[in-house]
């Protein structure tokens, strides 16, 4: 337990002293911050893009309100931030095995079920850390170019969608342990998104499982009402499962 | 003496290829155990096997009398490990690499402060501030030894310990390696024979996944190391190294180069006496006579030497 400890103490520090901490907090702020400009300026943007024959076009651009703000935020953290998710984390063990850094752990008191659960779990909530602070900034964004900026529908779809992104860095954890490249476990990582997203078109699947959050989440911000209940506890449970299996996978694997 | 490592029919197979093969092994608790073979005969294997980074396709091995198969962390806090090229957190300085593998072990603050500031020392790196990732390999390799040693180890497990090192931070890993003897054992696999020469009292010595030989240094000198005589004559070499090598003490003699024989024999004081004598019945001009002990390079040599080539 004690190895647990420091080993989660350094995975937290070196995203800090390391490459981490600029580039998923440094895309998602560039979003929050840029979302609720170009959300309120998007006819004035259009129109200055495109000078009087975009007339038309502009005049069916409707009014934006601060749901179109937040609808944008959310947009960005389904695909950009989630892509970036996959990307990132398809060497979150892998990139250990490869410099020779695991060895050196591993052959201390650290087992590697520990090791596994300490990434999956610190880079959860770094990833949780970084949508607040995104979501914080929004909000207040919004506020100052709508005026009106209710809280509820914002988190809630943010919250949603934190789930999903957790489901993702579990995914890529146990595509890392039995995918040596990092480039080859993000593929795979983008196909299972694919393919998650494909699969929400299924009643059955797009109501129940962790697939409904690829898309409820738009429909929170849009101020719709969607039940991510069952999405949700089906994804949180689904993503213990995925470290776990993660865990066993590295236990059989040689270093 | 109790077993600090036992292995018994160690076998490892990746694929077709037997990485190793049988292998029997026993180092007895506080000795220095030199694991010699060239590279790709096995050593790194082994060690990956002892230190639980691998399984073994067959056999038993035993590390600090547990079951390596099934031991946990309670047999891992009793070792320390230097891989043969160790990985570290590269944005990390020396000292902080140290503290965090310490704490690893959950060793207390005060001891960790005093054992970090001396195998700091120890490896060169006392006031080195920059990150690891701007080191040398010599540097990384001590370094590497530090934090093996920073949970003072029963039992220290090194794979090429010495092989990044210059000749003065060879001299001072081999010389820390020495001082450790009775307190802790240390299994140190290496192709540099000299260096287990000057600090191992055991020896094995593998060749392509099998176990040649294991035995004290002297026991294996005495057992392989036929004494050598080395004989130079100005001509006539080539008719005085037949001579010889019909002599009954003459167990082998090399052919001759530039008037230089060397002869492998079984009965040194009798060689010493009847070659001045063969040399003086043929009227040659003697410019050589020595006689020496073999040293292990030759005793690798023999063992592993013929097929090798």
């Amino acid at each position: 337990m004690r190895g647990f400890a420091a080993f989660v103490r350094k995975e937290a520090v070196e995203i800090v002293r390391t490459w981490r901490i600029w580039v998923l907090p440094g895309l998602l702020l560039v979003f929050a911050l840029t979302g609720p400009v170009m959300a309120k300026y998007t006819r004035e943007i259009v129109g200055a893009a495109g000078g009087s024959q975009m007339a038309a076009v502009i005049a069916g651009i409707p009014i934006p309100t601060y749901l179109d703000a937040y609808a944008q935020w959310i947009k960005n953290l389904s695909q950009i931030a989630l892509f970036a998710i996959i990307i990132i984390y398809g060497g979150i063990v892998s990139s250990e095995n490869k410099s020779g850094t695991a060895i050196l752990v591993l052959t201390k008191p650290v087992s590697r079920s520990a090791f596994v659960v300490a990434k999956a779990l610190v880079h959860s909530a770094f990833l949780a850390l970084t949508v607040l602070l995104g979501t914080l900034l929004t909000w207040g964004g919004t506020s100052v170019m709508f005026g009106a900026a209710p809280a509820g529908p914002l988190f809630a779809a943010a919250g949603a969608w934190l789930v999903f992104g957790v489901l993702f860095v579990s995914v890529m954890t146990l595509l890392s342990v039995l995918v040596d490249s990092q480039a080859g476990a993000a593929g795979i990582g983008l196909g299972v998104y694919a393919l998650v997203s494909i699969s929400a078109i299924w009643e059955p699947v797009g109501t129940y499982s962790p697939a409904a959050l690829a898309g409820r989440p738009m429909a929170i911000a849009a101020g719709q009402s969607a039940d991510v209940t069952w999405p949700i506890a089906s994804a949180l449970m689904l993503s213990v499962a995925l470290v776990a299996m993660a865990a066993w996978a590295f236990r059989r694997k040689e270093l | 003496m109790t077993a600090a490592l036992e292995i018994r029919h160690l076998s490892k197979r990746y694929g077709d290829k037997r990485a190793l093969d049988h292998v029997d092994l026993t180092v007895e608790e506080g000795s220095i155990f030199g694991f010699l073979g060239a590279n790709g005969a096995g050593k790194t294997t082994t060690l990956r096997i002892l230190t639980g980074l691998a399984q073994p396709s067959h056999g038993t091995v035993r590390v600090l009398g547990h079951d390596v198969a099934g031991a946990g962390n309670d047999v891992r806090a009793e070792i320390g490990f230097l891989p043969d090229v160790p990985g570290f957190y590269e944005w990390m300085t020396a000292d902080e690499f140290l503290r965090f593998a310490g704490s690893l072990f959950g060793i207390p603050k005060r001891t960790l402060d005093e054992r970090v500031r001396v195998l700091l020392e120890l490896a060169g790196l006392t006031g080195v501030g920059t990150r690891i990732g701007g080191y040398s390999r010599g540097m990384k390799q001590r370094l590497g030894v530090a934090q093996a040693l920073i949970n003072a180890p029963k039992l220290l497990m090194l794979d090429e310990p010495t092989s990044a090192l210059d000749p003065m931070g060879r001299r001072d890993v081999l010389e820390m390696l020495a001082s450790l003897k009775g307190r802790t054992t240390v299994f140190f696999s290496t192709h540099i024979l000299s260096d287990v020469e000057r600090i191992c009292d055991t020896v094995a010595i593998l060749d392509q996944g099998r176990v040649m030989v294991q035995a004290p240094i002297d026991e294996l000198k005495a057992r392989y190391g036929a004494s050598k005589v080395i004989v130079e004559v100005e001509e006539g070499a080539e008719a005085l190294a037949a001579e010889i090598g019909a002599q009954p003490w003459a167990s082998a003699v090399e052919h001759p180069e530039n008037g230089t024989i060397e002869v492998t024999v079984s009965d040194t004081t009798a060689a010493k006496r009847a070659i001045p004598a063969l040399v003086a019945a043929r009227g040659l001009a003697l410019t050589r006579l020595e006689a020496g002990e073999m040293g292990l390079e030759e005793v690798f040599v023999e063992l592993v030497g013929g097929e090798q080539r």
